[in-house]
């Protein structure tokens, strides 16, 4: 190689080509991550639901049951637990606050949920719970990690305290959106009640001693997940929950508590595929354009450099050629 | 000769800008101060 501008060339083309690789497979894993600092909101609505009336301990059909549920990333705690674990960490408080027609608590259930910023893996530490019972999760919960791919995951189930695989079911469309459908069938379990009901004067902690009445509670639990950034873009649930037995009920086997099919908000549905639209192109940018475009980029440079030297070395048929003979006439 | 030392600074070149990239790695951000609601948010803008 002899011309300074040629080198140059080369060293750029080298850069580039190496940055492709770079990009996608050292600094992608790194830099995608859940902020540790997010806070999302999201409603969702039984329209119309069955509900037990606590006062009458009745069900009765009403025209709406309201789900609230916030994400609030804890930076403070996240911190403390990266310190110990030694990777990036994000702490997840949650409330899914579920209110009645009339706008009374059905009831509120806390959640702290620990993972990993990078690929949602679980972490424990404590402080991790649900409705202040120690848990210890397995799979992931709210969001599918980076990159999603078409495969059955393992997903964590709040009310039952366990998780269980939840299945991937096709690729479908969603608002012009590629999204991979995932479902999962709890059966009937029993679970839990949540420490705070609108029973007054009765302790939820102790119900299930003092009564012999169970909760039980089974759901068909639907998200359509944007695969490049592994964010739900429309989840719902068809929801079921009974008390059963004991002295409560007054003689009956069974009541319904819920009953109804949850969807979100038509407005979070549009602002949650607003907000994963745009995410997604961020990360098309580190795991597709940049690296095809640095690649491209590259060849293109090496090239100009290789087609610059040749022409450097091609001879000059001015100066080389023999110079023509006089006429003689 | 020289053309592989032209590739070889392009390669560190690339090399330093990724290490150097991903060891700032994005901003932590803060706790937000807005609360767990217990009411039920209005129209989403």
């Amino acid at each position: 190689m002899r011309s300074r501008a040629g080198l140059v060339l080369v060293a750029l083309a080298v850069f580039l080509a190496a940055l492709s690789p770079l990009l996608r497979w050292y600094a992608f894993p790194r830099l995608a991550k859940i902020p540790a600092g997010q806070y999302q909101e999201m409603v969702l609505e039984a329209k119309p639901a069955t509900l037990l009336d606590y006062g009458t301990l009745e069900a009765k059909k009403v025209e709406k049951v309201t789900i609230v549920q916030t994400l609030k990333g804890n930076v403070e705690e996240s911190e403390r637990i990266e310190r110990t674990a030694g990777r990036d960490v994000v702490v997840w408080d949650s409330l899914s606050y579920i209110q009645g027609p009339d706008g009374a608590m059905v009831s509120r259930i806390p959640e702290r949920y620990i993972f990993d910023a990078h690929t949602q893996e679980p972490v424990h530490a404590t402080g991790e719970s649900v409705d202040g019972d120690a848990v210890r999760r397995e799979g992931i919960e709210f969001k599918w990690p980076f990159l999603t791919e078409k495969r059955d995951y393992v997903y964590f189930d709040a009310q039952a305290r366990t998780s269980a695989p939840i299945h991937y079911k096709g690729t479908r469309q969603y608002r012009g959106l590629e999204v991979y459908y995932f479902e999962q069938t709890i059966p009937w379990t029993k679970v839990p009640y949540p420490k705070r009901m609108p029973i007054p004067g009765i302790d939820a902690t102790t119900l299930e001693r003092q009564t012999g009445t169970t909760r039980w509670y089974t759901t068909k639990r639907m998200f359509w997940v944007e695969p490049v950034t592994g964010a739900p873009v429309n989840g719902e649930e068809i929801h079921r929950e009974e008390l059963r037995g004991g002295s409560l009920l007054g003689g009956r086997d069974k009541v319904t508590a819920f009953a109804g099919h949850v969807k979100m908000r038509p407005d979070y549905v549009d602002s949650t595929v607003e907000l994963v639209t745009s995410q997604r192109g961020t990360v098309l940018l580190l795991t597709s354009y940049l690296p095809w475009g640095f690649l491209a980029g590259g060849a293109a440079l090496l090239a100009l450099a290789l087609w610059l030297e040749a022409r450097g070395r091609r001879p000059d048929p001015a100066g080389d050629a023999p110079a023509p003979e006089p006429l003689r006439v | 000769m020289r053309a592989l030392a032209a590739a070889a600074v392009g390669l560190a070149a690339a090399l330093a800008l990724v290490l150097t990239v991903t060891a700032i790695g994005a901003p932590t951000g803060e706790t937000s101060p807005k609360p767990l609601l217990t009411t039920v948010p209005g129209p989403k803008d």
